[in-house]
């Protein structure tokens, strides 16, 4: 079969189906667009608070391993390297006991306390440690533990400092949302099938005649079915690029600087619309296979 | 109800005998078949025939008698329920819906109702039996233009089929289904919607159809053009075969004249 008439028939037909229809065409257009805003607009606040509950992580997975008096400046800074070389770690940086205590008297007003304390002779209290960052929350437990057993931590029972009970908060929220988006984002998505389903459904009622025709004079199943695929696929794409302006237009008027509305970025902005041009094409094709199927039955 | 004795448009006739080449292997079987539809009413009830290539058979019988019935398991638009029907010797119950396509492109189908799409053309519709099965074929106008020749609508290429008589929307149909060349050619009443005139026209357009050599079957009510025809009857009663003549008339001779 020579694929370019072939090509010329099924896009023709599809057009043709559109036009011919265009009542209910332009009403499942309008419904799909919709459902698709929806979608859009869903996944665009997911990520958002998805990017806040990050920021909330990545502060929360902070792993502080203080130092024992005793040990030498190198066992420290061998111990900062073999951490930094755990894939979980970020970064890995080494505060000694005057870093410490200056730290402490600038953000915590302990100045006058550890001036007190080290003019006396007691010295400086505070310890030295290794601050660590690690790439996600979950990490947190896991690393703290595996130091724990080191000797060369500070003894007692405060070896170890990280926020406990925000990290399981956090990530609570962030599977929440994630899962709040992808169920909407599947309803969302069901609607706009069965509206597309409808709408090829009615096309085939349509030109019922027409296929009775192609299936008498020896059709293949196939080539009855493209110009249906192609109408829903042109539906679902034209109803995704909609979609995407609208919240294109949304997200610009309430953006401010270089992100859009809920500081979405250009980089998700064009993930998410590529996303709903993508899913219209695979909403809008299965859509007319379902909905062309009852009219390929005999 | 009579027939004139005017020629209908008469196209080029082949010469020569159209018998049937009886030792030929059959081109239909019906073996034993029965078809009960799914509501559970028995349309055709252990009939068995067969039809040797070139053969021109009309299916007779009253209303309700199962020649559509006959005309649709054919075309495997339905399965029998029960026994064999045979097309070129391929068995329509073991034919994967995949292959179905390619029966029907060996067969020409035409019906009561013309079927044909009322926003094409005439050269359209015939085009569209084409475009839809062989997209690329080469010489599509001149394809089209000779199936118009042979049913002699020519001169009609552009006209829509609402502009046309019945009989001419029935020979439409008649090039429509001869563009694939058809070995076989099916047509149930296609007379039912035609005044006498036009009915035999379209007659005669089979006949010329098994001229050239395909296999025709009939499915009929008319009377007068099966007894003017004096070819093989196949006469249903009630979804039974009661007979196979073959140079056979409407009724049975000396049936009662209703
Ligand atoms: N799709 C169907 N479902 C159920 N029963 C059917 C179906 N088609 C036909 N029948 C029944 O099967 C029997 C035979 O029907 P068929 O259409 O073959 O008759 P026919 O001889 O073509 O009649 P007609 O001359 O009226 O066209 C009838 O009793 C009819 O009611
Ligand atoms: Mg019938």
């Amino acid at each position: 079969m020579n694929p370019v008439p072939a090509i010329r028939f099924v896009v023709r037909s599809a057009l043709q189906n559109i036009l011919r229809n265009r009542g209910i065409a332009f009403a499942s257009l309008l419904t799909v667009t919709l459902t698709l805003l929806g979608a859009g607009a869903a996944v665009g606040v997911v990520s958002a608070l998805d990017t806040v509950l990050h920021q909330e992580e990545t502060q929360a997975s902070v792993l502080k391993v203080f130092m024992a008096d005793h040990i030498s400046f190198a066992s420290a800074l061998n111990m900062e390297h073999t951490l930094a070389l755990e894939p979980s770690v970020r970064t890995a940086s080494f505060e000694s006991k005057d870093q410490a205590a200056a730290q402490a008297s600038s953000t915590l007003g302990l100045g006058g306390a550890l001036h007190i304390l080290e003019t006396t002779g007691a010295g400086n209290p505070l310890p030295a440690s290794i601050n660590l960052h690690l790439r996600n929350i979950g990490a947190v437990t896991r690393i703290n533990n595996q130091v724990s057993t080191s000797a060369l931590l500070y003894p007692g029972p405060h070896q170890t400092d990280y926020n406990k009970d925000v990290i399981p908060r956090v990530q609570h929220y962030i599977l929440a949302a994630q899962l709040g988006g992808a169920i909407l984002v599947a309803v969302v998505g069901a609607v706009a099938l069965v509206i597309i389903t409808i709408s090829v459904r009615t096309a085939a009622f349509v030109r019922r005649k027409e296929i009775e025709i192609m299936k008498l004079v020896g059709a293949t199943d196939w080539f009855v079915r493209w110009p249906f695929i192609l109408e829903g696929m042109i539906l679902g794409i034209i109803s995704a690029l909609l979609a995407s302006a609208v919240l294109l237009g949304v997200g610009l008027a309430f953006g401010s600087g270089g992100s859009l509305a809920l500081g979405v970025g250009v980089r998700l902005a064009l993930l998410i619309m590529a996303g709903l041009v993508l899913g219209g094409a695979v909403l809008g094709s299965f859509g007319s296979l379902f909905g062309i199927r009852r009219s390929l039955a005999t | 109800m009579s027939i004139s004795t005017s020629p209908v448009p008469t196209r080029p006739q082949v010469e020569g005998t159209t018998r049937p080449v009886r030792h030929d292997p059959p081109i239909i079987v019906f073996q034993n078949v029965s078809k009960t539809y799914p509501n559970g009413v028995p349309a055709i009830r252990d009939i068995s025939f067969t039809v040797p290539p070139r053969d021109f058979v009309f299916v007779v019988g009253a209303s309700g008698a199962g020649k559509s019935t006959i005309i649709r398991l054919l075309i495997r638009e339905e399965t029998a329920s029960k026994g064999h029907v045979l097309v070129e010797g391929q068995d329509l119950a073991r034919l994967r819906r995949r292959h179905l396509p390619r029966l029907r492109r060996k067969m020409g189908i035409v019906f009561q109702d013309f079927k044909l799409l009322p926003t094409l053309t005439v050269a359209q519709n015939v085009a569209f039996a084409i475009q839809v099965t062989d997209p690329g074929r080469s010489h599509l106008k001149e394809k089209v233009g000779e199936a118009l020749y042979i049913v002699g609508l020519e001169d009609k290429l552009n006209t829509f089929p609402t502009e046309l008589s019945g009989g001419e929307q029935q020979r439409v149909a008649i090039a429509r289904a001869l563009v694939h060349r058809p070995r076989i050619f099916l047509a149930d009443e296609p007379t039912g919607n035609l005044d006498p005139d036009a009915g035999w026209g379209i007659v005669q357009l089979l006949l010329q159809i098994n001229h050239r050599g395909a296999t025709v079957v009939m499915a009929t009510h008319n009377r007068e053009v099966v007894d003017l025809c004096r070819r093989r009857v196949l006469a249903m009663e009630g979804g039974m075969l009661i007979r196979d003549e073959q140079e056979g008339q409407y009724l049975k001779e000396g049936e009662a004249n209703l």
